[in-house]
Protein backbone atom coordinates (compact mmCIF):
# COMPACT_ATOMS: atom_id res chain seq x y z
CA UNK A 1 0.00 0.00 0.00
CA UNK A 2 1.28 3.79 -0.97
CA UNK A 3 2.68 5.09 2.15
CA UNK A 4 -0.38 8.42 1.91
CA UNK A 5 -2.85 5.03 1.98
CA UNK A 6 -1.12 4.00 5.10
CA UNK A 7 -0.59 7.44 6.54
CA UNK A 8 -5.12 7.43 6.00
CA UNK A 9 -5.32 4.01 7.68
CA UNK A 10 -2.85 4.80 10.52
CA UNK A 11 -5.12 8.11 11.47
CA UNK A 12 -8.90 6.01 11.22
CA UNK A 13 -7.21 3.39 13.77
CA UNK A 14 -6.00 6.41 16.13
CA UNK A 15 -9.47 7.09 16.02
CA UNK A 16 -10.42 3.97 16.58
CA UNK A 17 -8.24 3.29 19.78
CA UNK A 18 -9.06 6.79 20.82
CA UNK A 19 -13.38 6.42 21.09
CA UNK A 20 -12.89 2.57 21.90
CA UNK A 21 -10.56 3.73 24.72
CA UNK A 22 -13.49 6.69 26.22
CA UNK A 23 -16.11 3.51 25.99
CA UNK A 24 -14.38 1.14 27.58
CA UNK A 25 -13.74 3.39 30.13
CA UNK A 26 -17.19 4.52 30.56
CA UNK A 27 -18.79 0.97 30.50
CA UNK A 28 -16.29 -0.01 33.29
CA UNK A 29 -15.83 2.93 35.54
CA UNK A 30 -17.29 2.76 38.59
CA UNK A 31 -20.33 4.82 39.59
CA UNK A 32 -19.55 8.10 41.44
CA UNK A 33 -21.33 8.98 45.07
CA UNK A 34 -23.72 11.63 44.62
CA UNK A 35 -24.06 12.73 48.49
CA UNK A 36 -22.27 11.17 51.24
CA UNK A 37 -25.84 10.35 52.28
CA UNK A 38 -26.56 7.32 50.38
CA UNK A 39 -25.50 3.99 51.12
CA UNK A 40 -22.38 2.32 49.52
CA UNK A 41 -23.61 -0.49 46.92
CA UNK A 42 -22.84 -3.91 47.81
CA UNK A 43 -19.44 -5.62 46.51
CA UNK A 44 -20.18 -7.54 43.54
CA UNK A 45 -20.94 -11.20 44.73
CA UNK A 46 -18.23 -12.73 42.70
CA UNK A 47 -15.14 -11.11 40.28
CA UNK A 48 -14.61 -14.12 38.02
CA UNK A 49 -18.48 -14.03 36.95
CA UNK A 50 -17.94 -10.91 35.57
CA UNK A 51 -15.44 -11.36 32.60
CA UNK A 52 -15.06 -7.67 31.91
CA UNK A 53 -13.66 -6.68 35.15
CA UNK A 54 -11.79 -10.12 35.19
CA UNK A 55 -10.53 -10.05 31.82
CA UNK A 56 -8.30 -7.26 32.69
CA UNK A 57 -8.51 -5.31 35.85
CA UNK A 58 -10.41 -1.84 35.99
CA UNK A 59 -6.56 -0.31 36.42
CA UNK A 60 -4.84 -2.34 33.88
CA UNK A 61 -7.03 -2.16 30.55
CA UNK A 62 -6.65 2.02 30.59
CA UNK A 63 -2.60 1.33 30.30
CA UNK A 64 -3.24 -1.57 27.74
CA UNK A 65 -5.33 1.33 25.71
CA UNK A 66 -3.33 4.42 26.25
CA UNK A 67 -0.17 2.30 25.31
CA UNK A 68 -1.75 1.25 22.33
CA UNK A 69 -3.03 4.96 21.41
CA UNK A 70 0.67 6.27 21.96
CA UNK A 71 1.94 3.51 20.13
CA UNK A 72 -0.05 4.11 17.16
CA UNK A 73 0.82 7.96 16.97
CA UNK A 74 4.37 6.91 17.17
CA UNK A 75 3.61 4.81 13.73
CA UNK A 76 1.89 7.89 12.64
CA UNK A 77 4.79 10.22 13.34
CA UNK A 78 7.56 7.28 11.80
CA UNK A 79 5.39 7.33 8.25
CA UNK A 80 5.37 10.81 8.60
CA UNK A 81 9.20 10.28 8.52
CA UNK A 82 9.24 8.00 5.63
CA UNK A 83 7.49 10.38 3.28
CA UNK A 84 9.45 11.69 0.68
CA UNK A 85 10.70 15.36 0.65
CA UNK A 86 8.99 17.50 -1.50
CA UNK A 87 10.76 18.98 -3.91
CA UNK A 88 9.49 22.26 -4.56
CA UNK A 89 5.93 23.31 -5.68
CA UNK A 90 3.42 22.56 -8.30
CA UNK A 91 5.06 24.57 -10.64
CA UNK A 92 8.94 23.07 -10.65
CA UNK A 93 7.46 19.58 -10.65
CA UNK A 94 4.95 20.63 -13.94
CA UNK A 95 8.10 22.08 -15.25
CA UNK A 96 10.24 18.70 -14.61
CA UNK A 97 7.36 17.06 -16.41
CA UNK A 98 7.11 19.14 -19.28
CA UNK A 99 10.66 19.15 -19.83
CA UNK A 100 11.21 15.26 -19.44
CA UNK A 101 8.14 14.51 -21.83
CA UNK A 102 10.26 16.57 -24.33
CA UNK A 103 12.84 14.18 -23.93
CA UNK A 104 10.99 11.70 -24.51
CA UNK A 105 9.49 12.74 -27.48
CA UNK A 106 13.16 13.21 -28.94
CA UNK A 107 14.08 9.59 -27.59
CA UNK A 108 11.03 8.62 -28.94
CA UNK A 109 12.08 10.05 -32.70
CA UNK A 110 15.22 8.43 -32.20
CA UNK A 111 13.83 5.06 -31.89
CA UNK A 112 11.57 5.47 -34.70
CA UNK A 113 14.50 6.33 -37.13
CA UNK A 114 16.54 4.08 -35.77
CA UNK A 115 13.64 1.39 -36.54
CA UNK A 116 12.47 2.27 -39.81
CA UNK A 117 16.84 2.46 -40.58
CA UNK A 118 16.72 -0.94 -39.13
CA UNK A 119 13.84 -2.55 -41.18
CA UNK A 120 15.55 -1.29 -44.64
CA UNK A 121 18.45 -2.78 -43.41
CA UNK A 122 16.65 -6.08 -43.15
CA UNK A 123 14.51 -6.11 -46.33
CA UNK A 124 17.95 -5.50 -48.06
CA UNK A 125 19.73 -8.07 -46.31
CA UNK A 126 16.91 -10.50 -47.05
CA UNK A 127 16.99 -9.58 -50.37
CA UNK A 128 20.59 -10.12 -50.91
CA UNK A 129 19.89 -13.61 -49.29
CA UNK A 130 17.51 -14.30 -51.83
CA UNK A 131 19.56 -13.38 -54.68
CA UNK A 132 22.29 -15.14 -53.06
CA UNK A 133 20.23 -18.58 -52.86
CA UNK A 134 18.79 -18.14 -56.67
CA UNK A 135 22.35 -17.94 -57.59
CA UNK A 136 23.22 -20.55 -55.42
CA UNK A 137 20.24 -22.62 -57.43
CA UNK A 138 20.73 -21.70 -60.89
CA UNK A 139 24.79 -23.04 -60.37
CA UNK A 140 23.82 -25.96 -58.78
CA UNK A 141 24.18 -28.43 -61.47
CA UNK A 142 21.40 -31.25 -61.64
CA UNK A 143 22.20 -34.46 -60.73
CA UNK B 1 -36.57 12.97 -18.94
CA UNK B 2 -38.69 9.91 -17.94
CA UNK B 3 -37.98 7.42 -14.91
CA UNK B 4 -39.28 4.20 -14.53
CA UNK B 5 -38.02 0.97 -12.74
CA UNK B 6 -37.53 -1.06 -16.46
CA UNK B 7 -37.18 1.97 -19.10
CA UNK B 8 -37.60 0.57 -22.73
CA UNK B 9 -33.80 1.25 -24.63
CA UNK B 10 -33.83 4.94 -26.11
CA UNK B 11 -35.76 4.97 -29.41
CA UNK B 12 -31.80 6.22 -31.27
CA UNK B 13 -31.44 3.54 -32.67
CA UNK B 14 -33.62 3.73 -35.41
CA UNK B 15 -31.44 5.98 -36.16
CA UNK B 16 -28.59 3.72 -37.46
CA UNK B 17 -30.55 1.26 -39.71
CA UNK B 18 -28.50 1.90 -42.69
CA UNK B 19 -25.17 2.59 -40.97
CA UNK B 20 -23.12 -0.23 -41.90
CA UNK B 21 -23.89 0.72 -45.86
CA UNK B 22 -23.57 4.67 -45.15
CA UNK B 23 -21.10 5.50 -41.97
CA UNK B 24 -22.37 9.33 -42.61
CA UNK B 25 -26.42 8.62 -42.01
CA UNK B 26 -26.48 8.42 -38.30
CA UNK B 27 -25.80 11.20 -35.96
CA UNK B 28 -22.42 11.95 -35.01
CA UNK B 29 -21.59 11.22 -30.69
CA UNK B 30 -22.81 13.67 -28.36
CA UNK B 31 -19.74 15.63 -27.39
CA UNK B 32 -18.47 15.17 -24.25
CA UNK B 33 -20.41 16.94 -21.07
CA UNK B 34 -18.58 19.69 -19.40
CA UNK B 35 -19.53 21.51 -16.27
CA UNK B 36 -22.33 19.51 -14.19
CA UNK B 37 -24.69 16.23 -15.08
CA UNK B 38 -27.40 14.40 -13.78
CA UNK B 39 -26.84 11.00 -13.54
CA UNK B 40 -29.57 8.49 -11.84
CA UNK B 41 -31.34 11.64 -9.66
CA UNK B 42 -28.13 13.32 -8.52
CA UNK B 43 -25.93 16.12 -9.58
CA UNK B 44 -22.09 15.30 -10.73
CA UNK B 45 -19.31 17.12 -11.49
CA UNK B 46 -16.58 17.07 -14.84
CA UNK B 47 -13.82 19.42 -12.88
CA UNK B 48 -12.89 16.82 -10.07
CA UNK B 49 -10.79 18.82 -7.66
CA UNK B 50 -10.36 18.24 -3.90
CA UNK B 51 -13.01 20.97 -2.01
CA UNK B 52 -11.12 23.82 0.68
CA UNK B 53 -12.16 22.98 4.07
CA UNK B 54 -13.63 26.28 4.21
CA UNK B 55 -16.25 25.36 1.35
CA UNK B 56 -17.38 22.12 3.52
CA UNK B 57 -17.59 24.84 6.43
CA UNK B 58 -14.21 23.07 8.74
CA UNK B 59 -12.05 25.55 10.30
CA UNK B 60 -8.43 25.21 8.27
CA UNK B 61 -5.79 24.68 11.55
CA UNK B 62 -2.68 24.48 9.03
CA UNK B 63 -1.55 27.56 7.87
CA UNK B 64 -2.22 27.99 4.09
CA UNK B 65 -0.27 29.06 1.18
CA UNK B 66 1.33 27.72 -1.73
CA UNK B 67 4.17 26.03 -0.16
CA UNK B 68 2.78 23.83 2.79
CA UNK B 69 5.53 21.79 4.37
CA UNK B 70 3.41 19.00 4.57
CA UNK B 71 5.29 16.58 7.82
CA UNK B 72 5.63 19.60 9.46
CA UNK B 73 2.26 20.28 9.37
CA UNK B 74 1.28 16.70 10.14
CA UNK B 75 3.33 15.97 12.69
CA UNK B 76 1.63 19.07 14.62
CA UNK B 77 -1.48 18.35 14.46
CA UNK B 78 -0.85 14.78 15.42
CA UNK B 79 0.80 16.46 18.70
CA UNK B 80 -2.26 18.66 19.39
CA UNK B 81 -4.30 15.62 18.57
CA UNK B 82 -2.98 13.87 21.74
CA UNK B 83 -2.94 16.83 23.54
CA UNK B 84 -6.75 17.06 23.31
CA UNK B 85 -7.52 13.73 23.70
CA UNK B 86 -5.95 13.99 27.12
CA UNK B 87 -7.94 16.84 27.45
CA UNK B 88 -10.67 14.85 26.78
CA UNK B 89 -9.78 12.78 29.92
CA UNK B 90 -9.10 15.39 31.96
CA UNK B 91 -12.69 17.44 31.57
CA UNK B 92 -14.58 13.76 31.59
CA UNK B 93 -12.82 13.58 35.10
CA UNK B 94 -13.64 16.96 36.35
CA UNK B 95 -16.21 18.51 34.42
CA UNK B 96 -18.35 16.13 32.60
CA UNK B 97 -20.76 17.88 31.18
CA UNK B 98 -18.53 19.96 28.85
CA UNK B 99 -17.54 16.86 26.97
CA UNK B 100 -19.20 18.03 23.46
CA UNK B 101 -16.66 21.26 22.84
CA UNK B 102 -13.22 19.04 23.35
CA UNK B 103 -15.18 15.83 21.24
CA UNK B 104 -15.56 18.44 18.43
CA UNK B 105 -12.29 20.10 19.07
CA UNK B 106 -10.84 16.82 17.95
CA UNK B 107 -13.20 15.99 15.09
CA UNK B 108 -11.55 18.91 13.87
CA UNK B 109 -8.75 17.67 14.19
CA UNK B 110 -8.87 14.48 12.24
CA UNK B 111 -10.89 16.83 9.19
CA UNK B 112 -7.75 18.77 9.40
CA UNK B 113 -5.49 15.38 9.00
CA UNK B 114 -7.76 13.78 6.53
CA UNK B 115 -8.07 17.18 4.37
CA UNK B 116 -4.18 16.93 4.51
CA UNK B 117 -3.41 13.73 3.67
CA UNK B 118 -6.09 14.08 0.21
CA UNK B 119 -4.17 17.41 -0.68
CA UNK B 120 -1.14 15.11 -0.81
CA UNK B 121 -2.49 13.12 -3.63
CA UNK B 122 -1.79 15.33 -6.84
CA UNK B 123 1.55 15.89 -5.48
CA UNK B 124 1.84 12.12 -5.06
CA UNK B 125 0.05 11.95 -8.87
CA UNK B 126 2.70 13.91 -10.82
CA UNK B 127 5.57 12.26 -8.85
CA UNK B 128 4.34 9.21 -10.26
CA UNK B 129 3.53 10.55 -13.50
CA UNK B 130 7.90 11.68 -13.27
CA UNK B 131 9.02 8.62 -12.44
CA UNK B 132 7.00 6.83 -15.15
CA UNK B 133 8.63 8.72 -18.05
CA UNK B 134 11.85 8.76 -16.40
CA UNK B 135 11.15 4.96 -16.89
CA UNK B 136 9.85 5.25 -20.28
CA UNK B 137 12.80 7.40 -21.48
CA UNK B 138 15.38 4.89 -20.29
CA UNK B 139 14.07 1.94 -21.46
CA UNK B 140 13.69 3.91 -24.97
CA UNK B 141 17.27 4.40 -24.96
CA UNK B 142 18.21 1.21 -24.14
CA UNK B 143 16.26 -0.03 -27.58
CA UNK B 144 17.75 2.55 -29.27
CA UNK B 145 21.25 1.17 -27.86
CA UNK B 146 20.29 -2.42 -28.65
CA UNK B 147 19.21 -1.59 -32.47
CA UNK B 148 22.61 0.37 -32.91
CA UNK B 149 24.58 -2.41 -31.77
CA UNK B 150 22.66 -5.03 -34.08
CA UNK B 151 22.83 -3.46 -36.76
CA UNK B 152 26.43 -2.55 -36.51
CA UNK B 153 27.38 -6.26 -35.70
CA UNK B 154 24.92 -6.93 -38.78
CA UNK B 155 27.02 -4.31 -41.23
CA UNK B 156 30.62 -6.03 -39.57
CA UNK B 157 29.47 -9.92 -40.32
CA UNK B 158 28.13 -8.88 -43.74
CA UNK B 159 31.47 -7.05 -44.92
CA UNK B 160 33.78 -9.87 -43.49
CA UNK B 161 31.41 -12.50 -45.17
CA UNK B 162 31.76 -10.19 -48.31
CA UNK B 163 35.34 -10.09 -48.10
CA UNK B 164 36.00 -13.74 -47.44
Amino acid sequence: MDIISQLQEQVNTIAALAFNTFGTLQRDAHPVKLSPNYPDPPPPSNPTEDPATAAGNVSEQPKLMTAALVKAAKQFDALVAALPPAEGGEEVQLKRIAELQAENDAVGQELQRQLEAAEKELKEVQELFGQATDNCLNLKRPD
Amino acid sequence: MATATYPPPPPYYRLYKDYLQNPKSAPEPPPPIEGTYVCFGSNYTTDDVLPTLEEQGVRQLYPKGPNIDFKKELRSLNRELQLHILELADVLVERPSQYARRVEEISLIFKNLHHLLNSLRPHQARATLFHILELQIQRRKQVVEDIKRSRSSMMRTAITEYLS
